[in-house]
């Protein structure tokens, strides 16, 4: 079907959403609780844009709205961009002193009201996609508790998590390094617990824990050789060369 | 407080007879939740644990619901649990002034139990009375047209009748 | 027949919290022990609207009404009404606008501005017994649905009446439930949503706890109109006796035939199931409430994809106000035209209005659409408690606007409401005076909607923290014109840029207030001063030497004794003591204390 961003006219799928329509065609829209994989999370709203269909305009976040046929979408309206503006301070005020939220409010030259900048500085910015991350590729060890401007994300109790592994993949999707990952030579500690690293048997560095060794052997319901992901790169491309040199 | 924690113990038990009234299913968390919540006044953790075991969920998911639905308390609460309302009847005719006085009275923050265990003090959104507005409600009972004086009687009654019966 | 009195004891929640069932308890045992002919039928009921002056009690078939009842009056009631056909005087209700005592309350001008439809069981019937209801017409529309209409009649004829969701929306239901009939995907849900959640509203409260048949026969109706079997019951966390009462009716409806397999015999299998609430106002929103139901947090989603299509577990469902319930089955009784007959174009019918704050009296009211404000504040309402000034309305809670006195004149009604830039809301009316101040009402509601946010977008959640901040530090004596600046600055964004209504709808009470009330903010920021003595830094108390007549009353009442004068002479206040708890002020019998400004460090 036919949508129009910006002007341009674009082929759009069928029941994907205009951020996904914008993504593949290389428009820009910009979003912090978006990630290929966790779609519709709706929580930063900066992904908002303007739409008309038919007669009205309406401002709707694009990471949740179906293309129709005919759509018109508008990415960087005034109105859009001073939106945008708006919640980058709100952000602000609660993290002043995180360095992707500074660089974030140089971007959107925001006048932040000193008045009424967090006494205590707070890096989350409650994307939700940690706790995504956690149910997908974890074991859904952490989640958003409270409501309101006391919501956070913590473990049950704030107590060392039983079900966490420390893989760590909450640390790595999330945008502004809010995840405290505490790192020795043989240990990692997050959410309040710490893990023993494992070795890699070619290379020798620490690279996961044995956690997260266990529970993938349980997944995948055979034992796995302790290989980090760099070993294992390099043997699939030797594996490759090899079949390659048999072939010819 | 060591009363209560023997009463936990003995009571677990209960636990078990208040979950099996429901089906294995997580629709039913918030349910599950609000009857451990009458039985014990608030939600040990061990109860909460017991449910999460039940209904095949990770502890988290229990955790979340319990601390975004209000009406749960993870922490115990008084003999007597105070509701101050604060719907717009009740505020814009003094409910202030009810928690003013009950503040100096108890010396506690709304959402504080007193030292002796006796009271909690908790600000509630509209009981429904609006025309008995300013209303504080004590253990379902309902007190209404409060006064500073008002408050300071009722609590005193309270707390002398629960000295003569000790 | 012989002539059986009944006694109908009002037993809502408001009148129980005056005790009435201590004295229902008390004319049940005496009506047993004392010698009368023919025993009278002691019953319970639900809410008769007139709160103020509960507890209410009704003597039929005579058509006397006593009001303020106590348990030491059930005696003499017996003694000399029951028995002996006396009136008894002092109980009678004392109509504040025509200055008379009236016998049958019908007659009061509280009553007789009234129309009632949804309301119009509730305080005749016990609630606990199907049988009440149905001796009223009960379950008629039901059964003339099911034996005589086909679905799709059913759903022209709520169509072609033009009911309009009374939650706040005031959405077609016509259309609503001919768009979920549509699709061809199975199993549909039909769920009534009782998580009156606005403060100051109990009209749901009393309808689910007064007449929980109007609500199920309603859904029944829709049930077999869209091609649902299942339905579900939201009823909040706070609301005990309601849900006790709509689980009676429920099995009793059950015992009857009125749900389950087969309904009354025809092939319609549908069933209710009650939800408890979990004190989250936000559940109130449908998305959020659905969520709820289905076991998760409750926090809404976007809503690109109507819920009539995809729901409840992503199945079409309807979702409606219980007052919306209550409406159909008369209805469907009395045919579309008669409906429309009620009301003004394009909003018919009736609303119910839960009249409360600073009016004489308090209390549940149905009014027809399109009456006038000033009609239901000072006819119905008897005008402003003490007679002071009007100030204000606030409808539509949280999510509404205030109606200052400019636009008393304006008709209850969705469209005329809207037009002035306010809402209907839920129901919820609070009426404020003098003594109210604006600026502390956008505080005290900014104050609310943070704490029932769910949290889950920026711009809800920060942005109501940043404009409660800002409000606080008014009403504190510590904002700044740059302040309001940022607080009408910020409305636009949480406006637009909210995943929900709750956030989407956050600004108003902010922007209207300020729209109407902007010379009070700024005497706030510029003067220091709170001119309705509300907010506390900002408020001294003054005595006006020559209007003072030396009475001393206002020295008594000072808890600080803070006031000296002489008998007769003028008297002042030591402001250094005072701490402007106001007792003075509000007993003053000439006025002559006024309020004068703050005195704030800076």
């Amino acid at each position: 079907m036919k949508v129009k961003i910006n002007g341009k006219v674009l082929n759009a799928k069928e029941g994907e959403t205009i951020l996904q329509l914008a993504k593949r065609k290389k428009i820009e829209i910009p979003s912090l609780c978006y990630k290929k994989g966790f779609e519709d999370l709706g929580r930063c709203r900066m992904c908002l844009v303007e739409i008309k269909n038919g007669r009205r305009k309406k401002i709707v976040s694009s990471c949740a709205y179906p293309v129709k046929e005919n759509l018109e979408v508008q990415t960087h309206t005034e109105e859009i961009i001073k939106i945008r503006k708006d919640i980058v301070m709100l952000m602000y005020l609660k993290s002043p002193d995180n360095k992707y939220v500074q660089k974030l409010a140089e971007e959107y030259k925001i006048d932040e009201p000193k008045k009424y900048i967090q006494k205590i500085n707070d890096d989350c910015i409650l994307c939700g996609l940690c706790v995504e991350a956690c149910r997908e590729l974890g074991t859904n060890a952490i989640s958003m508790v409270q409501r309101g401007s006391e919501k956070k994300v913590s473990t049950p109790y704030d107590d060392e998590s039983k079900d966490c592994i420390g893989c760590g993949s909450c640390a790595e999707v999330c945008p502004t390094d809010a995840i405290k990952v505490e790192e020795t030579e043989n240990t990692r500690t997050i959410w309040n617990r710490k893990f023993e690293l494992v070795s890699c048997k070619i290379c020798g560095k620490n690279y996961t824990t044995l956690e997260t060794i266990k529970y993938s052997e349980k997944l995948l319901g055979e034992e796995i050789e302790y290989i980090c992901n760099e070993c294992k790169k390099k043997i699939t491309a030797d594996t490759f060369k090899e079949s390659f040199k048999n072939i010819y | 407080m060591i009363a209560l924690e023997n009463k936990i113990e003995i009571n677990l038990k209960n636990t078990e007879k208040i979950l099996e009234k429901y089906p294995k299913n997580k629709r039913y968390t918030l349910a599950m939740l609000q009857d451990i919540q009458r039985n014990y006044e608030y939600i040990p953790k061990e109860a909460m644990y017991e449910v999460s075991k039940y209904i095949e969920s990770p502890l988290n998911e229990v955790y979340s619901i319990a601390t975004f639905y209000k009406a749960l308390s993870l922490e115990p609460k008084g003999k007597f649990v105070i509701k101050v309302c604060n719907g717009t009847a009740c505020h814009i005719r003094g409910s202030d002034k009810v928690l003013d006085e009950i503040k100096s009275s108890l010396d506690i923050q709304p959402g504080e139990t007193t030292e002796d265990g006796l009271f909690s003090v908790e600000i509630v959104n509209c009981v429904g009375a609006c025309a008995l507005a300013p209303v504080m409600v004590i253990n379902e009972k309902y007190y209404g047209n409060m006064t500073k004086d008002k408050v300071h009687k009722v609590l005193e009654k309270i707390r002398r009748d629960n000295n003569e019966q000790q | 027949m012989s002539s059986n009195k009944k006694i109908l004891v009002c037993c809502g929640t408001g009148c129980l919290a005056n005790n009435s069932y201590q004295v229902y308890e008390k004319f049940k045992s005496l009506t047993k022990e004392k010698e009368i002919t023919v025993k009278p039928l002691v019953k319970p009921t639900g809410c008769n609207g007139l709160c103020e002056k509960g507890p209410v009690v009704k003597i039929l078939p005579d058509d006397i009404s006593y009001f303020k009842v106590k348990v030491e009056d059930v005696e003499e009631i017996i003694e000399k009404t029951i028995i002996k056909g006396k009136i008894i005087d002092r109980l009678l209700y004392f109509d504040t606008n025509t200055k008379t005592k009236i016998t049958d309350h019908r007659n009061a001008t509280f009553y007789k501005n009234q129309h009632k439809i949804a309301l119009r069981n509730i305080g005749e019937i016990d609630p606990s017994k199907i049988e009440d209801y149905i001796e009223r017409d009960g379950y008629e529309a039901l059964k003339k649905v099911l034996f005589n209409f086909k679905p799709e009649k059913v759903l022209d004829m709520v169509e072609e009446s033009y009911l309009r969701g009374r939650g706040g929306a005031g959405f077609p239901t016509g259309i609503k439930w001919k768009t979920c009939a549509s699709y061809d995907n199975f199993p549909k849900y039909v769920i009534c949503n009782g998580d009156e959640g606005d403060p100051g509203a109990f009209m749901d409260r009393s309808i689910m706890e007064g007449d929980p048949n109007t609500v199920i026969e309603g859904m029944i109706i829709c049930a077999y109109a869209v091609g649902s079997n299942q339905g579900y019951l939201y009823i909040r966390d706070e609301y005990e006796l309601a849900r006790k009462n709509m689980q009676i009716a429920i099995d009793s409806a059950r015992e009857h035939g009125y749900l389950g397999k087969n309904i009354l015999g025809s092939s319609l299998n549908f069933d209710l199931e009650i939800v408890r609430g979990g004190g989250a106002f936000v559940c109130g929103e449908s998305s959020a409430l659905m969520a709820s139901i289905q076991g998760k947090v409750g926090e809404p989603r976007a809503k690109y994809i109507r819920s009539v299509e995809k729901g409840l577990w992503e199945q079409p469902t309807i979702l409606n106000n219980v007052e919306t319930w209550a409406n159909i089955p008369p209805i469907l009784l009395n045919g579309p035209n008669w409906f429309k007959k009620i009301g003004v174009k394009d909003n018919y019918g009736t609303k119910v209005f839960s009249l409360v704050g600073k009016v004489k009296n308090t209390g549940l009211v149905e009014v027809p659409m399109g009456s006038s404000l000033r009609n239901l504040v000072f006819e119905i309402g008897g005008g402003i408690i003490n007679d002071k000034e009007f100030k204000a309305v606030q409808t539509g809670g949280p999510s509404g606007g205030c109606i200052p006195k400019e636009h008393l004149d304006v008709n209850l009604d969705f469209d005329s409401l809207d037009d002035i830039g306010s809402m209907m809301g839920s129901g919820g009316v609070i009426v404020m005076d003098e003594n109210t101040c604006m600026v502390e009402v956008a505080r005290y509601y900014m104050e609310f909607l943070s704490e029932e946010s769910c949290g889950k977008c920026t711009t809800c959640r920060e942005g109501i923290k940043l404009m409660l901040d800002i409000l606080t530090n008014i009403t504190e004596g510590k904002g700044t014109k740059e302040d309001l600046d940022l607080l009408i600055d910020i409305c636009h964004t949480v406006e637009k840029g909210s995943l929900c209504g709750l956030g989407q709808t956050a600004p108003n009470p902010v922007k209207t207030t300020i729209e109407f009330f902007k010379d009070e903010y700024l005497e706030h920021i510029e003067n220091h001063r709170c001119p309705a003595g509300v907010c506390k830094n900002l408020t001294s108390y003054h005595i006006n030497q020559d209007e003072c007549i030396g009475c001393g009353i206002c020295a008594k009442k000072c808890p600080v004794d803070a006031i000296s004068g002489e008998p007769k002479k003028a008297h002042k206040i030591d402001q250094n003591s005072c701490i402007t708890c106001g007792e003075c002020y509000e007993n003053c019998p000439v006025d002559a204390i006024k309020i004068g400004g703050g005195i704030v460090e800076s």
